[in-house]
């Protein structure tokens, strides 16, 4: 079957089974920042933006994803031109091994969008769907909590510019900026 | 010697051991006057460096083995077919279903020719490995449901699983046995005949189904604690079970052959030269025909020590005469693959009439599980890594049963025995305290090891000296306050209902720097013309952050930014040898050899600079990417430098630097565990409030990545007190298979950790720094027992604690 993704603002088409779940779909393309953990939703290493839902692939059905939207970590940043939530995650170390951090950003970020401005406890609760054997979480959490200020800073700073985008945030958070940041 | 603990009593640094000739153990070492540096003098050390490979994991572009996928047009995917059964003989292996399904590549089964019978460790230890030779790559006998039969490739990962499906076995099944102390007895079904093991490691029985028996000592224990009164003597018992590694990246391979017909391995390993000899004995290849290559790896803690699926993956592609990715699943990692030994443990003391501890005797009791791979060498690190806590102790002994089940095998992990180890001696010692009367934690600054100490526990089951070291840093005391302080431990109070208790428990703990006499690593550091360096290294880094400690010390020696420093490691035909990453070993031994490089490096710098500036070498010195003259102000960058070398009219040199280091040092670096848990009387419940560690691992290269190394640790080892452990139904059926049975700790499950950095000065490590990466798994066990029985006056001897356990013990004592 074919799959159609608004995928990271492009629209993609893929051949997929109709055992495939989204994970395999995105991998088997060369969207391998998404990693396979468990197949089984507990893990969150595959998390993914579907629809502005921070969703685990690996059970997301392809058929099921078929004409949705969806943001991996390759249309957050570049290596050169960092996301706020990346560039926050290398400034407080908050990664060893690497295998977690591309789903804890995706879930990170969609945490942002939807509460730009967590506690530390709404920030555990937030991510508790995805696990990290390397860092204890507690650099994970500082960095969420410095994205989140970043994050505000950026778009503070652009509305005071007179409202223009950032060029930093064109994410998939959802924090609009310049564009009804308080 | 580093900053000195406090310690108001006049020490003579020899008692309790003055049989040992102590000038082969001097205080004093030789050390380069470029090793020691002050805060104010450090350029690359002991700085924020940004972690070498953070860009490319934030933006999902770090490759892990199963990302090169892309790079193989024509990729067979693979599933292996494992015993449903505990014990038995696969008598018939019906494969003709599977064989004949659309895009199945091969099939492979015991008897394949693609497979050889060579009996093999997957231990990834050195050679010859102190394991048993008590693998296949695939088994006709079969020791526990998980074992491995046979293997499928196919053109995707779901045809291989369904064709797997398809094959049929017929089994003779034999009597199993499960539990540690039944295994031993003399009707136990014995799990190995004699000509299905070789290399036999100390004392193994196969007919009682020991992998081992060992034991030593030294002083007279035995004596002193049949002399002493009976109350002046405490044993305890305590239990460990298994802990899963939970390793993010699951065990994956890729095996291919490449256009000069050599074996080709990109595998998510910590040992990738131990994996080459490993896999040409097993196949009889050549090890100039194999090449292995580490891409980034999702973490191994220790369970990417062992050569798990590499010999499977490449029996396959002979078969399949394709590229091969063998992939396991979570399911595997959990029932099939390795785990923490379970133990079982008791250890006596007997205190002299000043109330100090006279004599120590451990005894364990070790589930290897169905194969031997680190069995002997984990139980025997139980005391080698807890008794150096207590070098003043006159009288130790230790003795180790390590016994087969037909359950999941055991193998290396993080603390390696040592987790175990600390959960006994610092339970018993902080028991003992109490029952003397004592603060426990008065009792241990007074009892623990200090600078200066010599410590034979170490060597305590060697047959000579060679390996007793002596203790050349140790900030335990400031670990100690340092930890006392952040958990308040002066003023825990306590919670307004009155069945609720807050208790306060600490655990010292202690583990090594590399494997003493029995570590190698190499390093070349190449110039280039811009004055950037490219370094090939051996050193494994599979998260922590080696790469860029690595680049630190480069940085260091040569004043260049350690961003200027490009890091090519762990590929066995471009990196020089390294035994890999294990026994906290990378820092200490592979950092060694990259700073002998680069003082290598820095001398030719130092000798061209020293022409183009017309000054003698001796009064040049490197810094901010120069090198500079203090007596002329001169100076010349390290581009010109580069440039010159490598373009100059009348002479013209590659600038290179090797080093290597081998050493019978492993200085253990020290910490201190802290935690406060309320405990509700009514219930049992327990909820654990805070964790502090504070560590000594020397001077830390890199702070934030060692405060990272302490959480994480921590984390797996509050796991280990709280909630991992595996279950088995009563044929040994695995009952925890995912995430969610098995209980690693969430976010919102694991409670706040606090990390602190004391700095000592290591003498014989790479800028004064020891190890950290096992360290902090150590000290929940025993901090929380000690914890519950500040709280409620309970002593809690098994883990994972189950609020049923507090439960039980409080009804006991309140004599219910």
């Amino acid at each position: 079957m074919q799959v159609e993704l608004e995928l990271n603002g492009d629209t993609e088409r893929f051949e997929a089974a109709k055992t495939d779940s989204l994970l395999d779909v995105l991998r088997k393309n060369g969207y391998t920042g998404a990693k396979r953990g468990c197949d089984t939703g507990a893990c969150g290493f595959c998390t993914v933006i579907v629809d502005g839902k921070a969703r685990n692939s690996c059970v997301v059905p392809a058929s099921k994803a078929d004409g949705s939207t969806v943001e991996t970590i390759e249309g957050l940043g570049s290596q050169s031109d960092l996301h706020p939530v990346q560039e926050a995650f290398v400034d407080n170390t908050a990664l060893q091994c690497g295998f977690c951090i591309p789903g804890m950003i995706m879930r990170s970020t969609a945490l942002l969008g939807e509460d730009p401005d967590p506690t530390r406890d709404e920030i555990r609760e937030g991510l508790s769907e995805n696990l990290c054997r390397c860092t204890g979480y507690e650099k994970i959490l500082d960095a969420v909590e410095d994205a989140a200020d970043r994050m505000a800073d950026e778009s503070g700073a652009v509305a005071a510019d007179g409202g223009h985008p950032g060029s930093g945030c064109d994410g998939p958070c959802g924090c609009e900026p310049g564009g009804g940041g308080t | 010697m580093s900053k000195p603990d406090e310690s108001g009593e006049d020490v003579d640094p020899d008692d309790g051991v003055v049989d040992l000739q102590s000038e082969d153990h001097p205080l004093e070492r030789d050390e380069p006057a470029d090793n020691r540096k002050s805060a104010a003098e450090r350029e690359a050390i002991a700085a924020e460096t940004e972690k070498y490979d953070a860009r490319k994991i934030v933006t999902g572009e770090a490759k892990y083995t199963a990302d090169y996928r892309t790079r193989f047009p024509e990729l067979a995917e693979a599933t292996i077919v494992r015993s449903g059964i505990p014990h038995g003989r696969v008598i018939d292996v019906d494969t003709s279903a599977a064989a004949a399904m659309d895009g199945v590549h091969a099939v492979i089964t015991p008897w394949s020719e693609e497979v050889p019978d060579t009996l093999y460790s997957p231990s990834g230890q050195s050679y010859p490995e102190p394991s048993p030779w008590d693998t296949r790559v695939l088994s006709e006998h079969v020791r526990y449901v998980g074992d491995r039969i046979a293997a499928v490739a196919a053109v995707d990962a779901e045809t291989a699983d369904r064709a797997a499906r398809k094959i049929d076995i017929e089994y003779e099944e034999y009597d199993a046995v499960f539990d540690i102390w039944d295994a031993t007895d003399p009707e136990a079904p014995q799990l190995f005949a004699p000509e299905e093991v070789e290399n036999e490691t100390t004392g193994a029985d196969y007919e009682q189904n020991l992998e081992s028996h060992f034991e030593g000592e030294y002083g007279d224990p035995e004596g002193v604690i049949a002399d002493a009164d009976e109350e002046r003597v405490l044993e305890t018992e305590w239990e460990t079970p298994y802990q899963s590694h939970c390793v993010p990246e699951p065990h994956t391979s890729i095996v291919y052959t490449d256009e000069d017909d050599r074996y080709n391995v990109i595998t998510a390993t910590q040992v990738p030269y131990h994996t080459r000899r490993q896999l040409s004995h097993v196949f009889d290849v050549a090890i100039r025909d194999i090449r292995v290559v580490k891409p980034r790896v999702g973490a191994g803690f220790g369970s990417k020590q062992e050569m798990v699926v590499e010999p499977v993956a490449l029996a396959l592609h002979r078969a399949a005469g394709i590229p091969v990715k063998l992939e396991c699943t979570r399911r595997e990692e959990f029932y099939a693959l390795r785990n923490r030994h379970p133990m079982d443990l008791t250890m006596r003391t007997a205190v002299d009439e000043a109330g100090d501890p006279a004599a120590m005797d451990l005894s364990v009791r070790e589930n290897s599980g169905a194969y031997g791979t680190h069995g002997m060498t984990v139980a025997s690190n139980v005391a080698t890594k807890a008794f150096p806590l207590y070098p003043r102790v006159p009288n130790m002994r230790f003795e180790g049963d390590v016994v087969h089940t037909n359950l999941p095998m055991g193998a290396a992990q993080r603390g390696y025995g040592a987790p175990q180890g600390m959960f006994v001696v610092e339970g018993h010692m902080d028991e003992l305290a109490r029952q003397l009367g004592e603060d426990p934690i008065e009792f241990r600054k007074r009892q623990a090891v200090r600078e200066g100490d010599l410590d034979r526990a170490a060597a305590i089951l060697k047959d000579d000296d060679r390996f007793a070291r002596r203790i050349r840093s140790c900030g335990l005391r400031e670990c100690i306050e340092r930890g006392a302080a952040a958990i308040g431990y002066d003023d825990i109070g306590q919670p307004d209902d009155p069945h609720r208790h807050r208790g306060v428990g600490m655990a010292l703990c202690a583990q090594g720097s590399g494997v003493a006499g029995k570590e190698l690593g190499a390093a070349q550091l190449k110039m280039n013309e811009d004055g950037s360096f490219v370094l090939q290294v051996g050193g494994v880094d599979v998260g922590s952050g080696n790469d860029t400690m690595f680049t630190q010390i480069v940085g260091e020696v040569l004043g260049c930014d350690p961003a200027d420093v490009v890091v090519k490691s762990s590929d066995t035909d471009f990196a020089p040898f390294d035994y890999g990453a294990y026994a906290s070993s990378t820092t200490y031994i592979s950092g060694r050899a990259v700073k002998k490089a680069a003082r290598e490096a820095r001398d030719r710098v130092l000798e061209w600079a020293s022409r183009m500036l017309d000054e003698p070498a001796r009064d040049l010195e490197t810094g901010g990417g120069e090198v500079y003259s203090e007596e002329s102000g001169a100076s010349v960058t390290l581009e010109e430098v580069g440039y010159e070398s490598v373009y100059g009219d009348e002479d013209r040199e590659h600038i290179m630097g090797q080093g290597h280091h081998a050493t019978d040092e492993s200085p253990p670096p020290f910490g201190a565990q802290f935690l406060t848990a309320v405990v509700d009387e009514t219930t049992g419940e327990y909820e654990v409030e805070k964790l502090v560690f504070a560590a000594d691992c020397g001077v830390a290269i890199n702070p934030p990545l060692v405060e990272g190394q302490i959480e994480g640790g921590v984390h797996m080892s509050y796991e280990f007190a709280t909630s991992g452990t595996l279950q088995f139904g009563e044929a040994g059926q695995p009952e925890t298979v995912g995430f969610r049975q098995y209980g690693m700790p969430r976010p919102d499950e694991q409670p706040p950790i606090e990390s602190i950095v004391v700095e000592t000065h290591e003498p014989t490590g790479p800028f004064g720094a020891k190890s950290i990466g096992e360290l902090p798994t150590n000290g929940v066990p025993p901090a929380l027992s000690n914890a519950i029985r500040d709280a409620v006056g309970v002593r809690i001897t098994e883990i994972p604690i189950e609020p049923e356990d507090v439960k039980a013990a409080l009804a006991a004592r309140d004599g219910a």
